[in-house]
């Protein structure tokens, strides 16, 4: 949709805007405007912060010597709407902009960041950051080479395009939805969350990156009640995706989980307490990866030698069928990247190769220490970080198993399905995932429904317990967000079915 | 020079009722943060930030919505306001939106905190590093260390709202903390690791750097050689570090949002005995130096000690004016601030004297709980209490339960606060907990 159509809606007095103020002018003007095409480098045409400005001041930030550098511009805008008891009342809208400014020398980090993008403000915050070294100044460069733009989530309309009286009908659309799937349906409540962010990264070496990142996230809750017994679940959906991506078959199958989800409540109860094989359900079972391995494969764990993985590289970690890979070039996933936070092309590193360890997640300075070359995994929450290894999409690949087969294997276990949330203990190697909907096997079959349990176990423990791999691997399409260092940043996460042979579940009647 | 914060809350409520706002509610803020941190031997970090937000609440035409900035730039802020004031009217009215009225925030205190220590904004580099050295000498101070990282972090933070309704106010506070992460070589490739921070408001309160390191080593040297704990029945006794989380978790719900959206378990619970006689939990947010003290919330509403348990009965929800008048409750405050929990007579070391046999909880890892129901399963670490004396550390263990059944079954609480959180709680002891293990 050009500007011109959006303008042409709030002509009519229907829609409004989540047109970016800062084009100067644009707030709300005459429908005779002409379209003009988001900017390829909105940095320069919106701030004024051309290849001169950056030379400056990147000069200044590396006066005192650096091995490495770089500015980071951002400018995101989000979005959110709620609807709740009927009614769509409620709106968030932020903007976050700024710069973030590192230096690094040796192993040492010297960062600032400013919110004003004016020179005189982003030199200040340079000297800041530039006060960690104490050589003869870098040669900082006087031009910068574009890189090419990333295609992995190109989308035709930005959400700074779209009015909210294109995402009102989304949001009853799948209150109505939820409504009519069972009678036992009380309440619903929809979250919408769109954000439009823009970067530019300026390195030392003469690298200009920009990249466009949309992301969108719709989020379901249901309460339904039989008698005075309440239960609430809920489900969610993301990607970086644009607002066509909400098709009315998506909505459903999101819909239709999170009251699946719900109405199961009433007949689950919790496991047994202690020690037995757990299976893994395809999908949002990945956060078994993320906790278990994906962590401890992080390099800045690793090259202080603070992880259960330390020294573990080129080891059978696991069975012959297990291959765990971190991808961030899958397109319009929720944890792909074009390029990383630290201007370097993302791309895929195979965590473990047919049950062995190969390759950890650098971002610039572990590959340094490492000397390898950055896995493209530097990532940050925004200008207000600096970077550090992350995960983007962690899956496992399919394995010669089938799903049947893993249920006919397990005399007395459990099937994990869905999840809140999970934690791990880096050094220790425990994680922990939580269990919100889940399934007794007994016998070879599935037998009654379980939910709320929080499952613990210890990484490479659990690695070497993966038994079976279905060949049903798939991404969940839920919407991810993982915690570091008090820095989040959003992830995706896949596996196929997977049985581990023990785990410790918590449960009831413990003796 | 400091930006005149009230000011430029006060321009922002002017812009949206010229746009056409009715009402509007705006807060201008501004912090400094510094971050050094020290890792073996050699500084590895500094961050130093100055940051500043502008955030706005608007209520047209019986309708809401509320917005924030960090672009103060005066151009594209008027064309921020003018178009958070056309989304506001793309919205559905709601009847139950309505700026704070000036009943709540009239006559709020105006007590002296004690929240801001001027020497904060004077510490330099030099002091940083001295406190970064004293902590990385004693924290790394045993062969098993592998490796130990000291931060220290302090700043200051002020906001200052304004509103189409009289309020003004502004609110100021310091910070100043230090502490310690440690990783030792365990069995095999893992690794026992643990942390200890220490801080407040006042740099004059802090405890002596070399002993915080030499406390975080101790507590990383503690989970050395833990194993799995035991799938059992038995009595539990939280320490009072890990009690602020669980805490955490009881009051999640005990909101009016929730309660009114039917996702609480403390629905209709107030004024019955819901819980142990042992519990009693006061939101104070008038605590001198308090980690979470303020004269007023994010709504205005005026600060005032809010007891939310005592003696085991419901007293008082966390209630916003939306979600109050919604719901049909009388606005408290939506924000907890500071919590007080009632304490015992006996020291950690009683409790576990008296408890004899049973599981030690030192942390938390992971888990959650169902705010409806109340059920909650989390994995943890800790020791067993073995012949009433902290016995062999144990980790790799979830506790599941209700969190209404598990406070009704508190049996008793310590006199230990513990001083570095909002949360001021002692340790807890809970009878009759399922333990999943080994």
């Amino acid at each position: 949709m050009k500007r011109r159509d959006f303008l042409g809606h709030v002509a009519a007095g229907s829609a409004v805007v989540t047109m970016p103020g800062f084009l100067t002018g644009c707030g709300v003007q005459p429908a005779t405007t002409a379209a003009d095409p988001t900017p390829v480098n909105p940095f320069m045409s919106w701030f004024g912060v051309d290849q001169a400005v950056v030379a400056r001041v990147m000069s200044e930030l590396t006066a005192n010597g650096a091995d490495a550098a770089d500015l980071y511009f951002q400018h995101t805008r989000n979005n959110f709407l709620q609807l709740e008891d009927g009614i769509v009342s409620s709106a968030y809208s932020g903007i976050e902009q700024g710069v973030g400014l590192r230096v690094v020398i040796g192993d040492q980090t010297g960062y600032a960041f400013t919110e004003d993008l004016t020179l005189p403000s982003m030199l200040a915050a340079a000297r800041t950051a530039s006060a960690i070294a104490s050589r003869g100044p870098a040669i900082a460069p006087q031009s910068y080479d574009p890189m090419a733009a990333g295609t992995l989530y190109s989308t035709t309309v930005p959400w700074s395009d779209v009015g909210i009286d294109r995402k009102l009908p989304l949001l009853k659309y799948v209150e109505a939805q939820a409504r009519a799937m069972d009678p036992a349906v009380d309440r619903v409540s929809v979250y919408w969350n769109d954000a439009d962010e823009r970067v530019m990264i300026a390195t030392l070496d003469g690298r200009l990156v920009t990249d466009h990142r949309p992301m969108t996230r719709v989020t379901v809750t249901v309460n339904a009640k039989k008698g005075d017994e309440v239960q609430s679940g809920y489900s969610n959906i993301a990607a970086r995706e644009d607002i066509d991506w909400y098709t009315e078959e998506r909505l459903k199958t999101m819909v239709r989980e999170a009251v699946d989800r719900t109405m199961i409540l009433f007949d689950a109860r919790r496991p047994p307490a202690g020690e037995m094989p757990v299976i893994l359900a395809s999908g949002a079972s990945g956060i078994l990866l993320h906790e278990a391995i994906g962590h401890g494969m992080e390099a800045d764990f690793n090259r202080k030698g603070t992880s259960i993985y330390s020294d573990m590289v080129g080891k059978k970690v696991a069975e012959p069928f297990v291959t765990v890979v971190d991808k961030a070039t899958i397109p319009n996933e929720r944890g792909a990247l074009n390029y990383d936070d630290e201007g370097n092309a993302a791309g895929a590193t195979t965590l473990v190769e047919n049950g062995i360890l190969r390759s950890y997640l650098h971002d610039e300075i572990s590959a340094k220490q490492y000397g390898l070359a950055p896995t493209g995994s530097g990532r940050r929450e925004s200008y207000r970080f600096a970077p550090m290894p992350r995960m983007s999409c962690t899956f496992m690949e399919a394995g010669p198993h089938t799903k049947d087969e893993i249920i006919e294997a397990v005399d007395r276990g459990i099937i994990c399905e869905t999840y809140t949330n999970g934690q791990v203990q880096i050094g220790a190697g425990d994680y922990t995932f939580y269990v919100k909907n889940g399934w007794l096997v007994e016998g070879g079959k599935v037998t009654a429904p379980i939910k709320d349990v929080n499952i613990i176990g210890n990484g490479p423990e659990s690695l070497k317990r993966i038994t079976m791999v279905a060949d049903d691997a798939r991404l969940d399409t839920g919407g991810w967000t993982c915690g570091k260092n008090g820095q989040r940043v959003p992830v995706s996460q896949g596996i196929p079915t997977v049985l581990v042979s023990s785990m410790t579940v918590g449960g009831e009647n413990a003796g | 020079m400091p930006v005149d914060l009230k000011a430029r809350a006060a321009q922002a409520v002017e812009m949206a009722t010229r746009a056409g706002a009715d009402d509007a509610w705006a807060t201008a803020s501004q912090s400094r943060d510094v971050e050094f941190e020290y890792r073996d031997g050699s500084l590895e970090k500094v961050k130093d930030t100055t940051s500043q937000n502008l955030a706005l609440r608007i209520y047209a035409d019986g309708r809401y919505s509320s917005h924030s900035t960090t672009d103060l730039n005066p151009d594209r802020l008027r064309d921020f306001v003018r178009e958070a004031v056309a989304i506001t009217g793309a919205l559905e009215p709601d009847e139950y939106r309505e700026i704070t009225p000036p009943a709540l925030f009239d006559g709020r205190p105006t007590q002296d905190l004690d929240l801001v220590d001027d020497t904060v904004a004077t510490l330099d580099r030099d002091q940083r590093v001295v406190w970064c050295k004293a902590l990385d000498a004693t924290s790394r101070d045993h062969e098993r260390v592998i490796s130990a990282t000291a931060g220290v972090y302090d700043g200051t933070a002020r906001s200052a709202s304004a509103s189409s309704n009289g309020f003004t106010g502004e609110q100021q506070s310091t910070y100043c903390w230090f502490g310690s992460e440690v990783t030792l070589r365990d069995q095999g490739d893992k690794r026992a690791s643990d942390w200890f921070y220490a801080g407040g408001a006042h740099v004059g309160d802090l405890p002596d750097a070399a002993g915080v390191g030499r406390e975080a080593l101790q507590r990383a040297l503690v989970r050395l050689d833990s194993q799995k704990g035991p799938t059992r029945k038995a009595t539990m006794v939280v320490d009072s570090r890990a009690a602020a989380s669980l805490i955490g978790r009881l009051l999640r719900p005990a909101t009016a949002r929730s309660v009114q959206q039917g996702q609480s378990f403390w629905a209709g619970r107030i004024g019955e005995q819901s819980f142990s006689p042992a519990l009693t939990i006061i939101d104070d947010p008038l605590i001198r130096r308090g980690l979470a003290s303020r004269h007023y919330d994010s709504e205005g509403i005026a600060a005032r000690a809010l007891p939310i348990i005592e003696g085991g009965v419901v007293r008082n929800l966390y209630v916003d004016t939306y979600y109050g008048r919604k719901g049909d409750m009388t606005p408290t405050t939506g924000e907890p601030s500071n919590l007080r929990v009632a304490t015992g007579d006996k020291p950690l070391a009683g409790l576990l004297a008296d408890v004899g046999d049973g599981i030690y909880v030192t942390s938390w890892l992971g888990g959650n709980a169902d705010g409806t129901t109340g059920d909650f399963s989390l994995g943890l670490r800790g020791h067993l209490i073995e012949n009433g004396t902290v016995g062999a550390p144990v980790g790799e263990m979830n506790v599941t339960g209700n969190l209404v059944d598990l406070f009704a079954r508190l049996a008793t609480t310590g006199n230990d606060v513990y001083p570095y959180s909002s949360t001021l709680s002692p340790s807890l002891v809970f009878t009759d907990v399922d333990f999943s293990g080994a």
